[in-house]
């Protein structure tokens, strides 16, 4: 090719002219169609619930729904900047449960005689307890960064093992530090501090964190040059280190802000439950918090994500939930999953709709999409007759197999031979 | 029967994407048996041209005949059954599966009981690879073999697909002299069997070497298709950007200035390969305002240079870098960037570019620090940081938050060089930066660069092509598997001298 003289075109000056582009609200398209989806949620359980508890007793409907928001919000908030920043962190429920675990014991050792007596232990140790819990969400957060970027474990890996490991390690904690200082060794540990208990009463407190928490993550993502390194991390990480960026570094900030913010929200289960119990708590919740970021519009390769996203898709898989609950009148925690499971497949598959409106992919293609068809409609005739009685479900199992099966018989006839 | 006439006939074929028409009423005729070039510049739609002809998109309008008969296809699958085959740009090849395993991929041979019978499968690939001259065993691992050698199994899979028409993407990009000699002799004999090749290339000399007529296409409509006989290679790159091109070189009249760098005895030790290095014994010197030029074929250690004065590479090399007679040696990008050394990384798509981040975010990124107000980042001021590169580079975009993978190659890289720019380098390490870059954007780039170097900057270049080093290097350093093997003021650097030192063993 013959070398050649630059054009003598002028560059164009045009490259600022346009502004950037501006959303109503500052929210996105798909953050509106939350906003939305949660609405109807709301309208829909108090027409829906039979018991009308929407209208009876609002105040105490949206306490529960706020305050469980706010305790999944608090962690989910983590689990958004580590996806962001491109990794993913499994261990958010076992950060819970020891965050609560370290906070209960180390005011057992510095109070035995009022934590055992269920009485008052004092603000400074109540202070201990918090800052020990907090501290050792920053170890956590040290030790998984140390396992990624300096044994190069994949993110997955590193974080499959703190879920497990951390568990474990809890209650062998509660249980040493029970036998050592109570007359018998526990799983568990109570904690009846009125610090706590005013916590629990009082639901603006976990609100109030969670508020001010998005804020502060809100800002960071957005409007700091450590918020902009996240999210170049995220997108496209060796660019990243070739442009300067201590990508090693910003991932240890990213997975010190997941566990240090799931030991947040393990402090708030304490209050919730008076008693720090390593077996059972945050078991499989952080699965909810990266359901909620995903939900909220995260992509779990990295790079994309926002503090509103992740703020609707928390508020978004709350309400269901309660939702449910109210309709059929079971506790909250027996569908949990389901609905989780559910809404995350729905809301990812809604925001690929145009695609699937343009023709581009079929729902249902070839064997496979003929085997789904019967495992989605006895899926939803089983969960339509566990709730709503046999004749429901057998209604609900027939009908969708006939909507499947014409979606199918559409599908076929539209795409071209 | 005798073969039709029209390997390929496309009339009337328009294709929109979201904001963009990528072809507008293209038709184009292709004979059997011939060799028919495409050239275009980025974003003149041959790729889209070439991938409705594979079946990966479907047309919005028109009609496509295979071999006299109007399909439809509704997936790379009917185009293969269709006898055409495509070695796309980007290969598409399992790195972690042997050879004979691609080449047989989603087609594999089975043998009693239904297994996977290897050794047929082996023996035919064996056979191919003869044919193509290609010396590699089908029982390699895929990811081991050289881009070349991966290129040639490509070949081989179109081959076995016994494929009556081989849509080729730039095959050459990638591939040294002798390798690119090798696929032009594979082309010829597989045009002696009656195969149609459609070659899209940006390179003139390869495609009046080897094709018999053609098509220039550009923002999505038909220029015109010629005899190959009947016009030059500069009247075809004038169609392709629709202007002429004059020749002209950047080199000369520019004022040395100061020595920046001195590398010396620079060895980068490879201990689990038999040579046991990648670099040896380099030694270089850069002057202020001056381009020097790296040669050397694939492999002979050209980006590990620039990574080691980059900070980028790894911290095992022996020797000394001098900066402003400063013993330096970088541990981190960050630590060059801090000593005004800035790199333009070879691969702009996997080591350049943030597609998630707009154009503005992409070009702040390096000094952000300078857009921070109360310790919080402004948005505007981080505007009018971006708005200065983006104009001096001449970078068109709808605007500065436009997605940045809306713009051209040529554009993205720009971005790129704007974003170092503003960490005021005195050092530009510039890695084979016109890769996959159309012509015209090929131009202005070398303008930039000649006046960046005009501004004080010393600039290390290194290129894949030869005639971009003659252009704008005032200096040609020669890199052989390692080593140094010729150092030429530009005066006397020729393309066959350099040739001759880059392939010296």
């Amino acid at each position: 090719m013959t070398p050649s003289t630059p054009p003598t075109t002028p560059p164009r000056g045009d490259a600022a002219a346009r502004p950037r582009r501006t959303h109503l609200l500052g929210l996105r398209s798909g953050e509106w169609a939350l906003v939305g989806a949660i609405v109807v949620a709301v309208v829909l359980t108090g027409l829906i619930d039979s018991n009308h508890s929407y209208f009876r007793l609002p105040w105490q409907s949206l306490t529960d729904i706020l305050r469980n928001t706010a305790l999944l919000g608090i962690f989910a908030l983590g689990a958004t900047v580590v996806i962001i920043a491109g990794g993913i962190d499994l261990s958010a429920g076992s950060m819970i449960a020891l965050s609560g675990t370290v906070c209960a014991t180390t005011m057992l050792v510095l109070a035995p005689q009022a934590m055992q007596s269920f009485k008052p232990v004092g603000g400074a140790v109540v202070a201990v307890g918090v800052a020990a819990a907090l501290l050792t969400g920053f170890m956590v957060g040290t030790l998984h960064a140390w396992l990624i970027t300096a044994v190069r474990l994949p993110p997955f890996i590193a974080t499959l093992a703190t879920l497990v490991g951390l568990r474990s390690f809890a209650r062998a904690l509660c249980e040493s530090v029970t036998q050592a200082v109570t007359p018998t060794k526990s799983a568990l540990v109570n904690v009846y501090d009125p610090i706590f208990k005013a916590v629990r009463e009082n639901v603006w407190v976990p609100v109030t964190v969670f508020v001010l928490l998005a804020l502060f993550t809100w800002v960071l993502l957005t409007r700091t040059v450590l918020g902009r390194h996240i999210h170049a991390l995220g997108g496209n990480e060796q660019a990243a280190r070739l442009a300067g960026i201590r990508t090693d570094n910003v991932k240890w900030f990213a997975y010190c802000f997941g566990a240090m913010t799931a030991a947040l929200a393990g402090l708030f289960y304490v209050a919730n439950e008076s008693v720090a119990q390593p077996v059972n708590q945050g078991r499989g919740h952080e699965l909810n918090a990266i359901a909620a970021a995903v939900v909220g519009g995260c992509s779990l390769s990295g790079g994309v994500g926002t503090v509103p996203g992740t703020v609707l898709g928390a508020v978004f898989l709350r309400v269901v939930i309660d939702a449910v609950s109210k309709i059929i009148k079971t506790g909250a925690d027996v569908y949990e999953g389901l609905i989780v499971g559910i809404v995350v497949v729905i809301a990812v598959t809604f925001s690929q709709l145009g695609a699937l409106a343009r023709g581009g992919t079929r729902l249902l293609p070839g064997a496979l999409g003929l085997c789904a068809i019967p495992t989605l409609a006895i899926l939803a005739g089983a969960i339509a007759s566990m709730t709503a009685g046999r004749n429901g479900g057998i209604a609900t199992g027939v009908a969708s197999l006939l909507l499947l099966g014409a979606l199918r018989v559409w599908e076929s006839r539209r795409a071209p031979a | 029967m005798p073969p039709p006439a029209h390997a390929v006939r496309m009339l009337g074929i328009t294709k929109r994407f979201p904001g963009v028409v990528a072809l507008d009423d293209v038709s184009l005729e292709v004979r059997t048996g011939e060799v028919h070039a495409i050239c275009g510049e980025n974003g003149a739609g041959k790729s889209t041209l070439m991938k409705i002809l594979s079946g990966v998109y479907g047309p919005d309008a028109g009609v496509l005949e295979v071999g006299g008969r109007a399909v439809r296809f509704s997936g790379t699958r009917d185009a293969e059954e269709a006898g055409i085959a495509i070695i796309h740009q980007e290969l598409a090849l399992v790195e972690d599966l042997p050879v004979a395993a691609n080449v047989f991929l989603g087609r594999e041979r089975r043998g009693a009981l239904g297994l996977v019978d290897d050794r047929s499968m082996e023996a035919e690939c064996a056979g191919l690879f003869e044919q193509l001259e290609c010396t590699v065993s089908p029982r390699d691992r895929t990811g081991n073999l050289r881009v070349g050698d991966q290129q040639l199994v490509e070949i081989a899979k179109a081959l076995s697909l016994d494929a009556s028409i081989v849509v080729m993407d730039e095959p050459t990009s990638a591939l040294t002299e002798a390798e690119s000699a090798r696929l032009e002799r594979t082309i010829r004999r597989l045009v002696e069997r009656g195969t149609t090749i459609l070659y899209i290339s940006h390179k003139m000399d390869e495609v009046f070497r080897l094709a018999d007529r053609i098509t220039v296409l550009r923002d999505g409509r038909h220029v015109r298709t010629v005899d190959r006989a009947a016009t030059s290679p500069r009247e075809v790159t004038g169609w392709m950007v629709g202007r002429e091109i004059a020749g002209h070189g950047f080199h000369g009249a520019r004022p040395r200035g100061d020595r920046l760098l001195e590398v010396r005895d620079l060895t980068l030790p490879w201990p689990e390969h038999p040579r046991g290095y990648r670099l040896r014994d380099i030694a270089l010197d850069l002057h202020a305002g001056e381009i020097l030029g790296i040669a050397g074929l694939m492999g002979a250690g050209r980006t590990e240079l620039l990574e080691i004065l980059f900070g980028a590479g790894e911290d095992t090399w022996s020797g000394s870098i001098r900066l402003h007679g400063r013993p330096v040696r970088f541990r981190h990008p960050r630590e060059a960037c801090a000593a005004r050394v800035a790199m333009v990384t070879e691969d702009r798509k996997r080591l350049g570019l943030f597609a998630d981040l707009d154009v503005a975010a992409n070009v702040s990124l390096c000094a952000l620090e300078e857009a921070l107000r109360h310790g919080l980042l402004d948005r505007a001021a981080e505007d009018r940081l971006a708005e200065g590169p983006v104009r001096d580079t001449g970078v068109k975009t709808p605007g500065l938050h436009a997605p940045i993978t809306g713009l051209s190659g040529g554009n993205q890289q720009k971005c790129i060089i704007g974003r170092w720019l503003l960490t005021r380098p005195e050092i530009l390490l510039l890695d084979d930066p016109t890769r996959g870059i159309d012509v015209g954007a090929k131009a202005e780039l070398y303008a930039l660069i000649d006046r960046l170097c005009r501004q004080g900057l010393g600039v290390i270049l290194t290129s894949s092509e030869l005639p971009e080093l003659l252009t704008l290097a005032d200096r040609i350093v020669v890199l052989a598997e390692g080593r140094v093997t010729a150092e030429f003021p530009r005066a006397e650097a020729t393309e066959a001298r350099i040739m001759e030192a880059a392939t010296a063993g």
